[in-house]
């Protein structure tokens, strides 16, 4: 079986099967062998035999984005998105510290618009505030993912959002 | 006056709810719970004896309602309330209803309250009590005051200043100002907060100390005029003027200055006749002087840390006090920490976000355990979600060891133990925390966090090896690979126990 996959922002090419109880997972052409055991229906424990029987847990969650799950691990949480067939949108080896392309920013929580600090139109730079909105008794602020231009502001000040509710666009 | 409590009324929610049922259960205390909507299978319904429900979500339609409260104290016959931490604790109008309807206030007198919960009188009683106090005004600046005034006297006590809130606490209704050009925006955020927070739009106007340490007495007093100070607190480390982590004892304070911080800070509470637990505030300078900030009148999140190097239970001694028993602590123990202990609150918040909260549903949770742990949570488990109408605060992580060095490497595995799925959390920036050189010896203040994170612009608290990203790629692969070929997709809700281990075994 083989996976694209994008793992924090990065093209990852995974090949995978089984081969003498094990598990023989190819990333980007590095071959590993697996002893990968369930501890629950989210949660593997995994132990390389090759690599000194090194030993670690790793637990699957959904983010709530389509097709992403958070891979808990003890050294971080990755972001992985299952790309397969769809790779070729993607530039191997892109970094994740500046995003590319459109960018949609969403409300995080559910809350209230209190200020808007952009107009559509406007240039940006990469974390510039772009809308203040109060959740939790904190005011909080959106800033932009990328520099650029903010091609669209869909919300008014003054509104309720709930999480997930797209607030301004940036090209 | 030695009167015998039977039953408490805890009007509060979450992790603090818990602990305060769990001490009133040591003590064979009842206790009565109170819940809004969202809250009728939390932790705190499920472990009171008795549990009423207060209304909407919104905390002023359930755990600010004072009347409701008061009428679930009559109706349950609680001869006692405990009004923990955050909503009412520092409300001393909630204090005088519990004393006219006849039931006992776990706390200090509405008088204290009131006092203390004004920013500028306490300020004023600190300052009589011979305490020294940071430079700024006397007087509470009302909404009529205008924005040309506070810009007059903000000039006067000289920039940088912080803008607070009289009736403010928590970090709400605060803005640092470092210009004069950047008031005005200041101001109005300050306000509104202030207003929206405590409904209360007055603030005050107080110079900004460079690089202060936030140092801080817990206290407890008796209803016969003994003041019992506790060794200190650090809470140097924050974000948004909000403490996230703590320890006692601070790794820069002197047994001689030790006793002056809580002389300073007994001195303050005689002064206004304060009964029950409390902690005065102090900023510490780099010269090493101090200024009192503020007095909470009421038990702090913190509690745990002073607990566990003076092996004194605070909640305990709320309790004995306001049933009029007599403090019998031994002072000079109380000043005199065994160990080190340390403090992180993990809040759903994304660190790499600008802290912004990250309510929701949690799919998996295993909380750490061990030596020298101890965890306070309101009951986050797997499948709750965390509402976004409270305090986004799982849980407050501690942990003791003997020297400080063993507490901060104790802590760290701890964290490391922890894995809270669904949800961004907190832990990520305290593993940063605890291995960065600067909070390792010590060299904290009050800008610490906003420095690390300008400092940091966007990088991630805990930058992924190369070795984890193929890691995280191969388990997303086996989990893909594994459904595929798992005999019947979809048939898991319904499968037995026997199928359920076959399945695991066939993964090996």
């Amino acid at each position: 079986m083989q996976l694209q996959l994008d793992v924090n922002g990065r093209l990852r090419t995974v090949d995978i099967d089984r081969k003498d109880g094990l598990y023989r997972v190819v990333v980007d052409g590095v071959e590993r062998f697996v002893d990968a055991a369930a501890v629950d229906a989210s949660t593997f424990s995994l132990i390389c035999p090759a690599e000194g029987r090194s030993s670690q847990e790793v637990g699957l969650s959904p983010t709530g984005l389509p097709g992403e799950i958070a891979v808990h691990m003890a050294a971080g949480v990755a972001s992985v998105r299952v790309l397969t067939g769809a790779a070729s949108r993607f530039g191997r080896g892109a970094g994740a510290a500046q995003a590319a392309g459109t960018q949609q920013v969403l409300a995080p929580m559910p809350g209230k618009v209190v200020k808007l600090l952009v107009r559509a139109g406007d240039e940006v730079k990469a974390r510039q505030g772009l809308v203040v909105v109060e959740a939790m008794k904190m005011e909080n602020e959106l800033r932009s993912p990328k520099d650029g231009r903010v091609s669209e502001v869909l919300v008014a000040e003054g509104a309720s959002v709930e999480a997930g509710r797209l607030l301004v666009v940036v090209e | 006056m030695h009167h015998a409590l039977t039953k408490v009324l805890v009007a509060n929610r979450g992790e603090i709810a818990v602990r305060i049922i769990r001490a009133c259960r040591e003590m064979h205390l009842r206790t009565v719970a109170v819940y809004s909507e969202c809250d009728r299978t939390a932790l705190h319904v499920r472990y009171a004896d008795e549990a009423y429900a207060i209304g909407d979500n919104a905390p002023r339609d359930s755990y600010l309602r004072i009347d409701k409260l008061v009428d679930v104290a009559r109706q349950s016959g609680a001869d006692a309330v405990h009004p923990g931490y955050g909503f009412l604790a520092e409300n001393a109008g909630f204090a005088r209803a519990c004393r006219d309807a006849g039931v006992t206030f776990i706390g200090p007198s509405p008088e204290a309250i009131d006092m203390m919960g004004s920013k500028t009188a306490a300020r004023a009683e600190a300052m009589a009590a011979g305490v020294p106090v940071v430079p700024g005004t006397r007087e509470a600046l009302g909404p009529d005051v205008a924005d040309a005034e506070v810009a007059r006297i903000a000039a006067e006590v000289g920039y940088p200043i912080l803008i607070k809130a009289v009736a403010g606490g928590g970090g709400k209704g605060m803005r640092t100002v470092a210009r004069a050009a950047d008031l005005p925006g200041a101001l109005r955020a300050a306000r509104s907060e202030a207003r929206s927070s405590f409904g209360d739009p007055a603030i005050y106007v107080e110079r900004r100390l460079l690089r202060p340490r936030h140092i801080e007495i817990q206290l407890l007093g008796d209803h016969h005029g003994v003041v019992v100070p506790f060794v200190e607190r650090e809470c140097s480390i924050q974000r948004r003027h909000q403490k996230v982590v703590e320890e006692s004892p601070s790794p820069i304070i002197t047994p001689e200055l030790r006793r002056r911080m809580a002389a300073a800070a007994a001195a303050v509470a005689r002064r206004v006749g304060y009964h029950n637990a409390g902690t005065i505030e102090f900023l510490l300078d780099e010269s090493g002087e101090f200024f009192f900030l503020e007095m909470n009148t009421r038990l702090q999140v913190e509690h745990p840390i002073t607990e566990l190097v003076t092996g004194t239970d605070l909640v305990h001694w709320q309790i004995r006090i306001a049933r009029g028993e007599r403090l019998d602590l031994d002072p000079e123990r109380m000043l005199a920490p065994v160990g080190h202990a340390i403090e992180c609150r993990i809040y759903a918040e994304d660190p790499d976000s600008d802290f912004l909260p990250s309510p929701g549903l949690v799919t998996a949770l295993r909380a750490p355990a061990g030596p020298g742990i101890r965890r306070d949570d309101g009951g986050a488990v797997a499948g709750v979600v965390v509402p976004v109408f409270y305090d986004p605060l799982i849980a407050k992580l501690a942990a003791w060891a003997e020297t400080r060095p063993m507490a901060i490497s104790r802590m760290a595995r701890a964290l490391d133990e922890y894995d809270v799925r669904g949800i961004k959390t907190t832990i990520p920036f305290f593993r940063w925390l605890l291995a960065d050189p600067d909070f390792q010896a010590g060299r904290i203040d009050t800008t610490y966090i906003d420095q690390a994170l300008a400092a940091r612009n966007g990088r991630p608290f805990l930058e992924m090896p190369e070795h984890a990203s193929d890691i995280a790629a191969a388990a997303a692969a086996l989990q893909a690979f594994t459904r595929t070929a798992s005999p019947r997709p979809g048939a898991a809700p319904s499968e037995s126990r026997w199928q359920r281990v076959a399945r695991t075994e066939g993964l090996r």
